[in-house]
Formats: C-alpha cells, sequence, structure tokens
C-alpha cells in the first residue's frame, strides 16, 4: 500500500441515479482506500447536503413494473466512510446556505469552516477535486 | 391516395440531450416517462448527444461489479431502458439520433432502439402533441 494521503473535494453532488447507483463520487473514495496511506473527505458546495443525516430516503425508483432498489445512497457511503476511520468533513458556510447546521449531520463528520478546511490541505500529499 | 403514408402521432415526445453521469437530469426524464404513461398516454424519447450512451450494447444487462457488494446485481441503462420498453409495448419508443451516435462512437445501440437521422427532427416534433426539450450536453 502506498503512503500517499490524499484529501478529495467534493463539490458537485448528485451526478447521476439510474445509471451510476453504486458508482458514485464516495464508492470512488471507498474504493480507493485500499490503495492509499490514508484519505479523507471534503464535501462543499451542494455536496454538503451527502452528508445530511435522515432516515426516509430509500434507494428505490418505479417504472411501471420495472423496480430498481439499487440508487446511490449517499448517507448510507457517509456513515461507512466515517465508521471505516476515514475523516468527513463539510464546509459550514455552505452548510448554513443550505439551512443546516451541525446538528443535522451524520454523527462523526466534522463541521469546519472554509478557511479551517483549506489549512487543512498541507496535512495531504494530494488534493483531489473529485 | 395510394401511397400515402399516415405518420403517427404521439402525445409527448422528450428531447433529451442531456449526459448521463453529470446530475440527476436523466433519472428525472425517465420518470417524467413514466408518468406520462401511467396516464395511459404515448412517449417518445428522442436520445441526443452523451445521452446516446445509456442503451450502448456494450453495458450488457448489468453495470461493472461492485467491489464493495461482489454478489450484487446492478441493473446497466441498457437493460433498464429495454425492460421499460417492454412493459409499454407501442406507447412508448426510443429513438437514437444517428449524428450524435456516430460522433461518439457509440453505434452499438440494443436492438430496441430506433436510429433517425437528424435531417427527421424537426419532422419528429411535428409528429407529437408536446414536446419538452431537457438540454444540458
Amino acid at each position: 500500500m502506498s503512503e500517499y494521503r490524499v484529501l478529495g473535494v467534493i463539490d458537485r453532488a448528485y451526478r447521476g441515479a439510474v445509471e451510476v447507483q453504486f458508482f458514485d463520487a464516495l464508492y470512488g473514495i471507498l474504493d480507493f482506500r485500499a490503495q492509499l496511506g490514508a484519505v479523507a473527505l471534503a464535501l462543499r458546495g451542494a455536496a454538503v447536503t451527502l452528508a445530511v443525516d435522515e432516515d426516509i430516503y430509500q434507494p428505490v425508483v418505479e417504472f411501471g413494473p420495472v423496480r430498481m432498489d439499487t440508487l446511490p445512497d449517499y448517507r448510507t457511503s457517509v456513515r461507512q466512510l466515517i465508521t471505516e476511520g476515514v475523516p468527513v468533513m463539510v464546509d459550514e458556510p455552505d452548510l448554513r446556505a443550505l439551512g443546516f447546521g451541525p446538528d443535522d449531520v451524520v454523527p462523526g463528520v466534522e463541521v469546519l469552516d472554509t478557511n479551517e478546511l483549506a489549512a487543512r490541505w498541507p496535512e495531504y500529499d494530494g488534493v483531489w477535486f473529485v | 391516395m395510394a401511397g400515402t403514408i399516415t405518420q403517427r402521432r404521439w402525445d409527448l415526445l422528450l428531447v433529451v440531450t442531456a449526459a448521463p453521469h453529470s446530475n440527476d437530469v436523466i433519472t428525472s426524464a425517465l420518470r417524467l416517462a413514466q408518468s406520462v404513461l401511467d396516464q395511459g398516454r404515448t412517449v417518445r424519447l428522442w436520445a441526443c448527444g452523451y445521452a446516446n450512451m445509456l442503451t450502448q450494447t456494450t453495458h450488457g444487462d448489468t453495470k461493472l461489479i461492485n467491489t464493495r457488494d461482489p454478489e450484487g446485481v446492478y441493473p446497466s441503462s441498457s437493460r433498464v431502458v429495454r425492460d421499460m420498453l417492454a412493459a409499454n409495448p407501442g406507447t412508448f419508443a426510443w429513438i437514437a439520433c444517428t449524428a450524435c451516435s456516430a460522433e461518439r462512437g457509440a453505434t452499438s445501440h440494443i436492438n430496441e432502439v430506433r436510429f433517425r437521422s437528424p435531417m427527421r427532427f424537426v419532422s419528429t416534433i411535428e409528429g407529437a402533441d408536446k414536446t419538452v426539450f431537457i438540454g444540458g450536453a
């Protein structure tokens, strides 16, 4: 395993559903993790909502008799990242702009000011705008 | 008059130029199509630009293996479109733009998709009572 440490920054969320399913941006973080020394995730812009907790979403869509239950499930992916020890950080002003606060995010997610987030970049060998 | 062709009319034409994997627009277009089909109306979808990637035979029936769920089954977009067409015989149709398909090297559509030249784009619009143009290529 490489010692390379990466901070993944996601600004743009919801890049497809029916055609994407598990293959979303967070899967990229989860799947690359084994190759890297360390990986962390920073969510900004509308992507902060990926970490907003809820328990009503079902990854299901029905087109008449054609039922799919494999749509992207970002909250579950964020919970998996936290469980696996991947730091997940959220931009506080972007979260607030969308009407949410620190109490609304998945437990374990860090809510940080924009400048604090940027100040962490030097801790990583690479900052990837995913 | 002998030889006269009466063009079939459709209730709705969805022109989809938005790309898959860009945002949730493809899902929204399919949901819109289904909701109109649920009302007993007919829908035709014209795939333009990268929307032609959705129905390539090279997808197969399932997506690539999910390394975190290797036993899971994830239907490909080709499969979803084929199943939707099969579920709505004669009331739902999918057109692939020949020029956009060729431009992207994406000419291997599933059999259920009909090729149509962009030279017939306006006549296709005229064959529908309503057209919704969903852009974003």
